[in-house]
């Protein structure tokens, strides 16, 4: 038990992860009508066989997680994969921008919470200019959300710049 | 001679202005969002779906056909210029093609790659063209049982024979399968794991799958692990044209190349990666200058770019004519197919026989116009390859969740892409394959309605299976395909002596 670095433990909590979502999904399985129709099988018999799946490739996982670790794995040093370590601030701001976008689409509209993805995103690739990146959102956001709702009929919302945009969107 | 009416009638359909414009749009758009680093062709034909909502299905087909090939040949762009593979399938090109941008020959490798596509690309084509109709005929006479064994040899063959993994890759696979059984039961209305979410009822989608896996866990996967390192861009100089000699070396890797592609597309063994590898191994093994492998042989570009298109155009045999999808990109592609409530398989060339032509018409129509849109512009999708990655990223996002806002207009699918991206993002970190998640998603559902109508046709009895030849054959090739490897492994931990 010597090579119990993060990385391995990582490998250890996939393993786990994958045999408990199998349980999971085998339990819910169980309580689905299984058929007993006479000729065919019923709404149960695929989630089972899913569950059951999943239980036996975590074992399988397991297994080669204490006989000397997953087979031919990722290198657990990011410079072996030719990459930085794994940077927190970067992760958080995409995470951050995505989640922004959710929170904003339905009051602020499709264009402006694209301009707030778009500088979060490049906020988190280390760009320095977020006024610069906020316009360059919202001009791609009001051009796609012309383009769909002019020419393609699909509906987005206009929220906040409904008073400029018009009767363009809902 | 049957089907050479059927053709010319397809390309009757296919050359209309309209269409012909529509496969226009569909290649420069592919090939524009093809070039953008770290954008595959799956992704692409994902991020393009909604654009076609409004056209008719064959003006939408023939879109996607040029999305699909214009696709190929950006991603072949990003590959030479930046040596960022992609895709597993442009692996091998970034193994030689880089090497040329790096000694000025990016223009040649550039020229052998679009070139080598057409050619691969056509050939494969009319090699289409040829055994469609001949698998359609087998396939007619297939039963559930058969169709359900053939889903399980794809299954066997795209989640346990390619990759580094078959305990992984089964394991993506089995994700998938699960991911496919949320929402209503079709055949008994029951619903299942959909928690109680009513957007969850229609089960989940292939799109918000696919771009949450290849666009948002690969942005976080970049921003995570090399946001902060600087690609470096190969400069365009020198000639953009092949010399004689690269024509000389180039053709026949090309004509190998198509010869080892298309069958390996055509089997439901999928995925185009081994026979660009197979290609370059060829290549590398025939070539009069095995010494330029590694620095820049132009040999070992033209094959596997051939080799790719063909294998390409095959995947799309087992597609149309059994409507099983044996890669990511075919898997998106037949998700397009089914938002038209159209059903790939025998049975389209008998129904629509009309719109499967118009579509295999296009694709030698796209091909032409790939060569011909693409050896000219080259100096545009350059530029494009030169976007900084902070926009670019944030560019792929806001198309990438526009594509699953678009679907319902609904929050539950923004946040739906966010916990593939995570997924994605897990996936891609430990070395698990994506594309069998995705081709469980939809081959899942299929898979299990043909299973219950083989059992309720022989009245629950799981025998069908194995007393009928063909499904007997498909289920112990699929065990061989699992077991093989496995052995193999087993021999080469032996001592040699």
């Amino acid at each position: 038990m010597t090579r119990r670095s993060r990385g391995a433990l990582a490998e250890l909590a996939l393993s786990v992860a994958v045999l408990a979502l199998g349980i999971g999904v085998a339990i819910a399985a169980a309580g689905l009508p299984g058929s007993r129709s006479y000729a065919a099988i019923g709404a149960g018999f695929m989630p089972g066989v899913v569950g059951v799946g999943l239980m036996l490739l975590g074992i399988w996982l397991l297994a080669e997680y204490f006989t000397g670790g997953w087979r031919a794995a990722e290198p657990d040093d990011p410079a072996e994969r030719g990459e930085h370590a794994f940077h927190r601030r970067a992760f958080a701001w995409v995470s951050g921008g995505l989640f922004a976008q959710m929170a904003l689409i339905h009051t602020a509209g499709f264009a402006v919470a694209a301009a707030v993805l778009f500088a979060c995103i490049a906020r988190g690739f280390g760009s320095a200019r977020p006024v610069r990146d906020g316009a360059i959102g919202l001009v791609l956001g009001l051009a796609v959300f012309f383009f769909f709702v002019r020419f393609l009929n699909v509906n987005l919302p206009a929220g906040w710049l409904k008073p400029v945009l018009g009767a363009a969107g809902t | 001679m049957e089907t050479l009416a059927a053709l010319a009638q397809g390309f009757g359909i296919a050359l209309t202005p309209v269409n012909l414009l529509w496969g226009f749009v569909g290649v420069t758009l592919g090939t524009f969002v093809g070039v953008l680093p770290g954008v595959g062709p799956a992704l692409t034909v994902a991020m393009l779906l909604p654009l076609t909502a409004k056209l008719d299905p064959t003006g939408a087909l023939i879109m996607f056909a040029g999305i699909y090939y214009g696709a190929m040949y950006g991603g072949s762009t990003a590959t030479i210029l930046l040596n960022t593979p992609g895709e597993s399938a442009s692996i091998a090109t970034a193994l030689e093609g880089n090497q040329m941008a790096k000694r000025g020959r990016a223009g040649p490798a550039l020229a052998t790659s679009a070139i080598g596509s057409f050619v691969a690309g056509s050939i494969a084509t009319v090699l289409l063209t040829l055994l469609a109709p001949i698998v359609v005929e087998i396939a007619l006479k297939f039963g559930p049982a058969e169709y359900f064994a053939l889903m399980i040899f794809a299954f066997v063959t795209v989640a346990a024979v390619l990759g580094a993994s078959t305990v992984r890759g089964l394991t993506a696979l089995f994700v998938g399968l699960l991911l496919g059984l949320v929402g209503i039961d079709e055949q008994s209305g029951q619903m299942r794991y959909s928690f109680g979410i009513p957007e969850l009822l229609d089960g989940i989608d292939v799109v918000v799958l696919a771009v949450g896996l290849f666009a948002v866990g690969e942005t976080l996967y970049v921003a995570a692990y090399s946001s902060r390192q600087r690609d470096e861009m190969e400069k365009m100089s020198g000639s953009t044209w092949m010399s004689r000699q690269d024509w000389r070396r180039s053709w026949p890797a090309w004509l190998r190349a198509t010869a080892i592609g298309f069958p390996f597309g055509t089997i439901p063994a999928g995925g185009t990666e081994i026979p660009t590898f197979l290609s370059y191994a060829a290549e590398k093994k025939l070539s009069r200058h095995p010494e330029e492998f590694g620095q820049g042989a132009i040999e070992g570009v033209a094959g596997p770019e051939a080799a790719n298109n063909a294998a390409s155009t095959g995947v799309l045999v087992p597609l149309l004519t059994l409507g099983i999808p044996t890669s990511a990109t075919a898997a998106i592609l037949l998700a397009a197919f089914q938002s038209y409530g159209i059903q790939p398989g025998p049975l389209l060339f008998v129904t629509q026989k009309d719109l499967v032509w118009a579509l295999i018409a296009s694709l030698y129509v796209g091909n032409v116009l790939l060569l011909v849109l693409n050896l000219p512009l080259i100096g545009i999708w350059v530029k494009v390859l030169a976007i900084p990655k902070p926009l670019l990223y944030g560019g792929i996002l806001v198309f990438a969740t526009l594509g699953a806002y678009s679907l319902h207009q609904s929050v539950v699918d923004l946040a739906t892409l966010y916990v593939f991206g995570l997924l994605g993002f897990v996936m891609r970190r430990w070395g698990f394959p994506v594309a069998p998640a995705v081709i469980g998603l939809i081959l899942g559902p299929l898979a299990e309605s043909q299973l219950r109508r083989a059992l309720s046709i022989s009245q629950g009895d799981v025998s069908v299976f194995f007393t009928q030849p063909i499904a007997a054959a498909m289920l112990v090739l699929a065990a061989g395909m699992l077991a093989v490897p496995w052995l193999l492994r087993r021999q080469g931990r032996r001592p040699a002596n």
